[in-house]
């Protein structure tokens, strides 16, 4: 709008019938129907936003500040559930739990898909099978039968004990031990490795085949080939990766219930933070505190999705950029 | 900047909605006395348990059905701590079921806002309490509300293995067996190291000191109220302390039956699956373990006494029954009630594994062959009953979630998580938050 | 092999042919390598899954405790008993429950992200840069945040226990990664068509059904597959929202059936878990291509 203001030469007088004016009313017309058009295809997803978005998003905002438990009227208290929050035994417990999770399991997830798309990115027969092939447990794996199986696979004289014992691991399932309980959910992240693994696949395929070649011509070996030409060409699909699979992996929710029975248990080691929300919210229906904690929550994504962002300028190569 | 404000006030609107329909308490339950429909009705009934109970549901039902055609019931069961999340999704929603099962820990919180139907105008005609124990009677009515009717008695009871016990070559506890007795038997027969069937080592049973129930015992044996009238504590710190601390030379030399252990064999335990010799719970669990055990031979005998030589059992009204007062058809609702309650046939069918009915006909209408588990669970209430001198502690708003707190801080203090000053005083704080 | 023989003996003749004969030796043992490191790997992945599989054909008794997979003694007693259902419940309604969840979410999410793409790719309405962040940061937004004030707005309208809770957002395009890879799409589809239309005088609407939606059937088959998966394997929505068991889907009446059978019966629940899985391993072996490939392109121009 303001551009068409610039574009009047202050030295013409434009009447209302003059032809820049007409054309100057049709643009504002067409712009005003595209807007209308706009936003009539937009209408359901501007419904779902403030209704089930936005709207919900303020409305636990609200919450945290209550200590309503769905029997009564919310009742105003301030800061009170933060501040439990922080005492809270069970929160630290959780939040230990869950960090310690991304912290092991996004990296160790990573460099699996990374490695075997280096080993995949060649042109062999059966290529396109054994992408599929690895990229089948990605579908499942957070799903309830899995959860199932996986607990199955690792009680009490099950079959990892077995092997564990085998190579010389202590006896005993891993579910009943505090200890391993958390490698078990690694090695359930770590199992799905097929997702990333398939998008550092694509990155790959982009990087020119050429540049290896003047490389070698160089005589750089695979491990520099390695450093200074695959990592940085794939930086942009390596932050996308790893900014989706931290914030995934802050939210396991269906795994951790299905196998603790939605105790956190043994002991509290498999107390993720969403599986303790949902306790406190929708077992002891204290949601003001539960809100709270879905708060925090969020606060600590968007304070890690921005350190993601802004650390992205040193080290994501955009192709295109000069070298 | 029109569009802008339109949306912050879509978006408050839509705050402003929520939060407005957010008072979810005090609309007043139907007390209409109707009469019993004569037109084809559905009603809901819930309850929890396990596999065998929903059997001998399905086979009471099917009798009712038999009685009043017109009356159609669909029914739901889960297990006992999913039973109670389910019950608070519905109470806010005022659509808890038309008929539920009901425990004492939860009676309160169900009260306090208007949840449970008033059973009190049926009493007497749709219901018939004649064969009841008025004192049973009261123990369902909150503020003068009749919202729950108990159909049964538990009382604790120690249940142990004989042929199992032989094979370690340790004597059952002695009659007058104190709690600090039952800890030295436990550790005694755990240090027997005798194997079990499945080739793990046989304990003597689990720390008996993680399960709330047993301190309110024990609380009441040392001649405390567990819960005052105004809803404040009978108890201490140092109660707790010392009844945790009861166990403490058993966890340290993990004679107690594994935690790690118990966790996997969930929905079964030690007792169950013949590893451990002695198992402290409600007395109706006899049907329960015979089932899950395979083993006939499971003999019961009291709690360990107090420190006064006194047992002080209490009779614990179990498993009552209970209306939503938003039910559409009270009367239907009232007439399964006194179904289940009163139908002799209905206490054939049960038997002893919800406790020993309530109801005096359904106590005679039990086939207790001799030896049976009803037989067994029946004489051992008949034998208990001079022990049997305190009223049963009337649980408190929130007794659900401190209940469930103390189990949780049990299995922490089993895996050696936490010292029992720091259970202690997790409890109370937590206590203190969940009574609000 | 029998090329090598031609240049025997001659110095200078085709010293190539034997560099050729080297290469291919060396080609086919380095292929050999590959396809043997992939399939070792691979075997240690899959083996849950068939693990899973073996298990639910063998008794009980047989699974713990035995390392080995091959079913002695297999049957199909699991299945049956995993097909009896629970509380009175049959199997099929759970998996009715199930497949109507799923048909339903594929069809709205078809619907709303399609039209939400169409204004975000195709549209230059005011404020549309301001709409299309908030959307991708929707992307990134912990879903808890908003599971309690939805939970309490469908309790007090009377939804709780009914399907609407769960389907409502895939009719409004609250799940932005669909919107966000048919805007992807469409930004590549050539605008001449759109343009060749618009000076014909076709409005929006035309432009959509006629060109749009035909040219976006790759885009359309991906996000249907994934909805459909994602909506079967659902579980905290529908642990939520759904509290009678004649409309539990399959994850709920499966933890359902943990819970209720004994820990001595893990032939049934492995049984019970591949049929809950059958219908998104289906979807997979038919649709591999589009799912992979859907998933391939998300991370190109991230």
């Amino acid at each position: 709008m303001a551009l068409t203001e610039k574009m009047t030469d202050p030295g013409v007088r434009s009447t209302a019938r003059s032809p820049a004016a007409k054309r100057r009313r049709a643009a504002k017309r067409r712009r005003a129907a595209e807007t209308r058009a706009g936003y009539a295809f937009l209408t359901p997803w501007l419904l779902g936003f403030v209704l089930l978005t936005a709207g919900p998003m303020l409305a636990s905002l609200y919450l945290s500040f209550t200590n309503y438990n769905l029997f009564a009227a919310p009742k105003w208290v301030g800061l009170d559930n933060f501040q439990l929050l922080f005492h809270d035994p069970r929160f630290l417990q959780s939040a230990k739990v869950t960090v310690t999770y991304v912290l092991l399991g996004t990296p160790v997830k990573l460099i699996s898909a990374l490695a075997v798309a280096m080993l995949l990115n060649n042109s062999h027969r059966g290529k396109g099978l054994y992408r599929s092939s690895f990229y089948a447990p990605s579908l499942i794996g957070a799903s309830v039968s899995i959860a199932i199986v996986w607990k199955a696979m690792f009680i009490d004289r099950g079959i990892v004990d077995q092997v564990g014992q085998f190579f010389g691991l202590g006896a005993g399932g891993w579910v009943g031990n505090p200890n391993m309980t958390m490698p078990m959910f690694i090695l359930l992240t770590v199992w799905q490795f097929g997702a990333p693994m398939v998008i550092f696949l694509a990155g790959l395929k982009q990087v020119p085949a050429d540049l290896y070649e003047a490389a070698s011509v160089d005589g750089a070996g695979s491990v520099r080939k390695f450093l200074s030409i695959t990592l940085p060409m794939l930086s942009p699909v390596l932050f996308f990766n790893l900014l989706l699979e931290t914030i995934h992996a802050f939210q396991i929710f269906a795994s951790a219930f299905i196998i603790s029975g939605g105790t956190g248990g043994p002991a509290g080691s498999t107390l993720f933070y969403t599986l303790y929300l949902y306790q406190r919210g929708f077992v002891d229906f204290r949601m003001g505190y539960a809100a709270a904690m879905a708060w925090v929550l969020v606060v600590v994504v968007g304070i890690i999705t921005l350190l993601f962002f802004k650390t992205s300028k040193f080290w994501v190569h955009y192709s295109g950029e000069a070298k | 900047m029109k569009r802008l404000t339109l949306k912050a006030i879509g978006v408050a609107a839509v705050a402003a909605l929520v939060l407005s329909a957010c008072g979810g308490g005090g609309s007043a339950p139907k007390s209409a006395t109707g009469a019993l429909e004569t037109g084809p009705v559905t009603i809901n009934f819930t309850w929890w348990g396990n596999v065998d109970r929903a059997d001998r549901y399905k086979q009471a039902l099917a009798l009712f059905k038999k009685k009043y055609p017109n009356i159609t019931v669909r029914t739901s069961f889960v297990d006992f701590p999913t039973y109670w999340t389910a019950r608070a999704t519905e109470a806010a929603g005022r659509a808890l079921p038309d008929v539920m099962q009901n425990d004492m820990a939860y009676l309160r919180e169900y009260t306090a806002n208007g949840h449970l139907l008033d059973l009190s105008p049926y009493i007497g005609k749709t219901i018939n309490l004649s064969g009841f124990d008025q004192s049973l009677v009261k123990a369902g009515n909150i503020d003068g509300k009749q919202i729950a009717i108990p159909t049964s008695t538990n009382t604790l009871a120690l249940f142990y293995n004989p042929d199992l016990l032989k094979k370690t070559g340790v004597a059952p506890p002695a009659d007058n067996y104190t709690w600090a007795d039952y800890a030295t038997f436990l550790a005694k027969v755990s240090d027997t190291g005798t194997k079990a069937a499945s080739g793990q080592k046989v304990f003597g049973g689990i720390d008996y000191a993680t399960t709330f129930w047993f301190f309110l015992q024990w609380v009441v044996q040392e001649g405390k109220t567990p819960f005052n009238a105004d809803g404040t504590f009978g108890f201490n710190e140092k109660d707790m302390t010392a009844f945790l601390n009861l166990t403490a030379n058993l966890r340290k030399g993990k004679q107690d039956y594994p935690i790690a252990r118990t966790t996997q064999l969930l929905p079964k335990g030690g007792f169950t699956v013949n590893e451990s010799t002695s198992e402290i719970t409600w007395d109706n669990f006899l049907a329960g373990y015979v089932a899950d055990s395979g083993t006939e031979n499971i003999a019961m005998m009291p709690v360990p006494s107090g420190s006064d030589g006194k047992k002080d059992m209490f009779f614990k009204p179990s498993m009552l029954l209970s209306a939503g007062a938003n039910t559409k058809h009270p009367a239907a609702a009232a007439t399964l009630i006194n179904f289940l309650l009163t139908d002799p046939e209905v206490g054939a069918i049960f038997g002893t594994s919800k406790g020993v009915p309530a109801d005096k006909a359904q106590r005679a209408a039990m086939k207790l062959k001799p030896d049976s588990v009803d037989a067994t669970v029946t004489a051992y209430e008949k034998a208990v009953t001079d022990k049997v001198t305190k009223p049963v502690p009337l649980p408190v708003k929130g007794f659900g979630s401190i209940e469930s707190d103390y189990k949780r801080l049990g299995e922490d203090l089993s895996y050696g998580r936490i010292t029992v000053d720091a259970f202690v005083k997790e409890w109370f704080a937590n206590a203190a938050q969940a009574m609000q | 092999m029998s090329v090598a023989g031609i240049s025997r003996g001659s110095v200078t003749a085709e010293p190539s042919a034997l560099r050729r004969r080297r290469r291919r030796n060396t080609e086919r043992v380095r292929s050999v390598l590959f396809h043997a490191c992939v399939v070792a790997v691979l075997a240690v992945v899959l083996y849950p899954a068939l693990w899973m599989l073996m298990s639910s054909l063998k008794p009980t008794a047989d699974i713990v405790g035995n390392v080995s997979l091959w079913p002695e003694g297999a049957s199909l007693d699991n299945f049956a008993k995993a097909l009896q259902g629970i509380g009175g419940v049959s199997f099929w309604t759970f998996f009715l429950n199930s497949m109507i969840l799923a048909v339903a979410s594929v069809v709205g999410i078809a619907l709303s992200a399609s039209v939400s793409a169409y204004a975000f790719a195709r549209i230059q309405f005011a404020g549309r840069s301001v709409w299309f962040a908030l959307m991708i940061g929707s992307l990134l937004l912990p879903i808890h945040v908003v599971i309690i004030p939805q939970y309490i707005i469908f309790n007090n309208l009377g939804l709780v226990n009914t399907f609407v809770p769960l389907l409502l957002g895939k009719f409004l395009a609250a799940e932005a990664f669909f919107v966000f890879l048919m805007v992807q799409f469409m930004r590549n589809l050539p605008r001449e068509l759109d343009e060749a239309a618009r000076i014909d005088g076709a409005g929006h609407v035309r432009i959509f059904i006629s060109i749009m939606l035909p040219l976006m059937k790759p885009a359309l088959v991906t996000c249907s597959i994934f909805a459909f998966i994602w909506s079967w394997n659902d579980f905290l929505g529908p642990l939520l929202y759904l509290k009678d068991p004649s409309l539990y889907s399959l994850p709920i009446a499966l933890r359902l059936f943990v819970d209720q059978t004994s820990t001595s019966d893990y032939g049934a629940q492995m049984a019970m878990a591949v049929l809950a899985l059958i219908p998104v391993l289906l979807f997979f072996l038919i649709f591999q291509r589009y799912l992979v490939e859907g998933v391939a392109t998300q991370g190109l121009k991230g």
